[in-house]
């Protein structure tokens, strides 16, 4: 069995169905980029996916779990233990510094290391800018400090929603590079939504969607 | 037949089947967290001899059983299973965070007797005593048993409604020894409702030891002279074993391994895992500090309790002294003669009497009390150091009203300190004689507040 595995999964709301039956498989260590016009369902997708929703109807199973079985509080420590988030917007904590935003990532999994948190920082190139506040970082730094956030606690999945949306091709490609750089190191699987057709290059699959289905899946070169 | 009866039987038998039924809840919960590797059958089987003995002591004659001693043996007992809690707790707060220690069958037969024969012994012969004195024997038992019964079903409705893995997850062999040192504590006195806690008698020894320290401490400090010794001296001098200083250092003693315990959980950095990626090593870490933090719950639970009590029942050995009026006696040919027994008292019932001679406008007080092994002592009531406040009777002690210093009764007739000043007196069938020359003489002693010449 792949390592996740969506069956027929429907998300509807009151007005309106945002995903319409998808079925899909990833394999573990694998990077999946969705990418789809907007409103064509990859958030809600990626949300499911992450445990952050539930489907209307269908199956997802992650690593053998299936996640409507899950209470709400084995869903918490499902995400907590499995999944790392980076989202368009970095939503750190504007008064704790880098390192401290790092920390509090570890406080929810089991506790906080400085040590530790310092040596993720330094990974993706941060290591002079541990006492700085998000305030005083740049787009691209404090996406960089979202990466050492999400992968602070070694996730196996690292779900990222428009992680570049807000930065230019320059920081882009900075934090592709590094976020290649990473996944190549530790085979963690990434699922990433974009609609950047630039960015969508940079993985191993794409899924195109449309209109809460999937149009198109293709496996491309890993650049 | 009084209402009293019923009720300090009923006291009684509850107390000691919930001490039983606390120990019962708390040990099953401890062996299901613990996996079950040790059996609850010789708890059992240590409840059934302990039964056994209380039942034979029932059947013994009054004089067999020594209170005194009895007292000594549940004090004794209470101070083996805390130094055992203490040790475990050393043990566990030591260089090895994580030694284990467990109990084996054996040792679980032999605390439980340790631990619950000597109360259940005196609550026996509490029971028979009461009955004799109110002439209720009937009702007196039938309370009793009324006690027990109400503590068992408590007990049981505990038992149903906790959760014995949750519960023994806070309990390790240190915590559970703690436990047990901290229900004697609470519930060790065997007179009743008049002293259901050993805090009262523990406070007494720990002051009488801290008295005895820097008394001797200084003695050996002044021979030959004692100069130093004066009423006004001891005035300071007495604030270290007073009820307020003495208290709270005694209590500080008590708490020593707790705290040590609480400062070890709480404070100490849990040891680095040796192995594992950094989350997996942090989540590792996460768990030793929680569990220490479990365990250290409880101690800290135990630690409130004891200094709630200790200052609640502060103080009791001074409100419940029993201090007779002096008896005035007179002088004749040069000499105070006493009755041993006429219609109004009798010198040989275990009670404080006191009595008061009145020389040239002055009144000297003497007291005489039956000492454990049947002899009276004869002293004054009034102690070479403190100012004469006299003393008072607490249970096997006579206490000084001055420095609230315990004196065990055995230990009457000793001079020195603040023992009181023994006289040299002649027992006859009839009569206690103290020569004046002798009562006068010692007065003296106490008059100049110093023993220049020593008092042999």
């Amino acid at each position: 069995m792949s390592f996740i595995v969506l069956r027929d999964v429907i998300k509807e709301y009151k007005t309106a169905h945002a995903l319409r039956g998808v079925s899909m498989e990833v394999e573990k260590g694998q990077w999946l980029n969705i990418v789809g016009p907007s409103g064509s369902g990859k958030s809600t997708l990626l949300n499911i996916i992450g445990g952050l929703d539930s489907a209307s109807s269908g199956e997802v199973i992650i690593d053998s779990t299936n996640l409507g079985g899950l209470s709400e509080n084995d869903m918490a420590v499902f995400r907590r233990e499995k999944i790392g988030f980076i989202f368009q917007q970095s939503h750190l904590i504007p008064y704790l510094t880098a390192v401290e935003n790092v920390m509090l990532a570890q406080y929810f999994h089991s506790m906080a290391d400085e040590q530790e948190a310092v040596d993720a920082l330094a990974r993706v190139g941060l290591g002079h800018r541990l006492k700085h506040r998000p305030s005083q970082l740049s787009g691209g730094e404090q996406q960089r400090v979202c990466i050492a956030r999400a992968l602070i606690n070694s996730p196996e999945i690292l779900l990222a929603d428009e992680p570049t949306g807000n930065l230019d091709r320059e920081n882009t490609k900075v934090i592709l590079e590094l976020l290649k750089k990473i996944h190549s190191e530790e085979h963690f699987t990434i699922i990433l939504v974009t609609h950047d057709p630039f960015v969508s290059q940079w993985g191993q699959r794409v899924l195109t969607m449309e209109d809460g289905k999937i149009k198109c899946d293709e496996f491309i070169c890993y650049l | 037949m009084s209402l009293s009866v019923i009720y300090e039987a009923v006291v009684v038998g509850f107390k000691e089947c919930f001490k039983a039924g606390i120990v019962w809840l708390i040990f099953s919960a401890y062996i299901v967290a613990n996996g079950k590797r040790i059996s609850i059958m010789p708890f059992y089987y240590g409840i059934l001899c302990v039964f056994l003995i209380s039942a034979a002591s029932f059947f013994l004659p009054r004089e067999f059983v020594n209170r005194e001693y009895l007292s000594n043996f549940i004090s004794t007992s209470f101070a083996v299973i805390f130094l055992a809690s203490g040790a475990a707790l050393f043990h566990a707060s030591g260089a090895n965070p994580e030694a284990k220690g467990g109990l084996g069958g054996i040792a679980v037969f032999l605390f439980t007797i340790l631990f619950f024969s000597p109360d259940a012994v005196g609550s026996v012969l509490f029971l028979k005593e009461l009955s004799l004195m109110k002439e209720a024997e009937v009702m007196t038992y039938v309370s009793a048993l009324a006690g027990v019964f109400l503590a068992a079903g408590l007990a049981l409705v505990i038992r149903k409604a906790s959760n014995p893995a949750w519960l023994g997850s806070f309990f390790t062999l240190p915590q559970l020894l703690l436990f047990l040192a901290i229900v004697k504590l609470l519930s060790g006195g065997i007179k009743g409702i008049a002293e259901i806690s050993l805090i009262p008698a523990v406070q007494r020894g720990f002051m009488k030891f801290s008295h005895d320290f820097i008394h001797q401490t200084l003695v050996i400090l002044m021979v030959p002279d004692h100069l130093l010794l004066s009423t006004t001296v001891w005035d300071f001098i007495g604030i270290f074993f007073g009820p307020n200083l003495a208290s709270i250092v005694s209590l500080l003693a008590l708490l020593f391994f707790p705290f040590m315990f609480i400062y070890y959980s709480l404070l100490k950095p849990a040891p680095e895992p040796e192995a594992g990626r950094g989350p997996e090593r942090r989540k590792i870490k996460y768990l030793l500090l929680s569990d220490r933090r479990r365990k250290a719950l409880p101690v800290v639970f135990f630690v409130c309790i004891i200094v709630t009590t200790w200052f609640m029942q502060r103080g009791e050995p001074v409100t419940k002294l029993y201090n007779p009026k002096p008896k005035p006696v007179v002088e004749e040919q040069g000499a105070v003669m006493i009755p041993l027994d006429d219609p109004t008292m009798n010198l040989r019932d275990g009670a404080l009497h006191k009595f008061a001679l009145t020389h040239q406008g002055e009144e000297i007080r003497i007291m005489i009390i039956r000492k454990p092994d049947n002899a009276l002592s004869v002293c004054l009531d009034a102690c070479e150091i403190c100012p004469p406040d006299g003393y008072g009777q607490s249970g096997e002690h006579v206490i000084c009203i001055y420095c609230i210093t315990p004196i065990p009764i055995s230990a009457l007739g000793e001079p020195g300190g603040c023992n009181p000043i023994p006289l040299s007196a002649s027992v006859d069938s009839k009569f206690v004689r103290i020569e004046l020359g002798e009562i006068l003489k010692k007065w003296e002693y106490v008059k100049s507040g110093k023993s220049k010449e020593g008092i042999k």
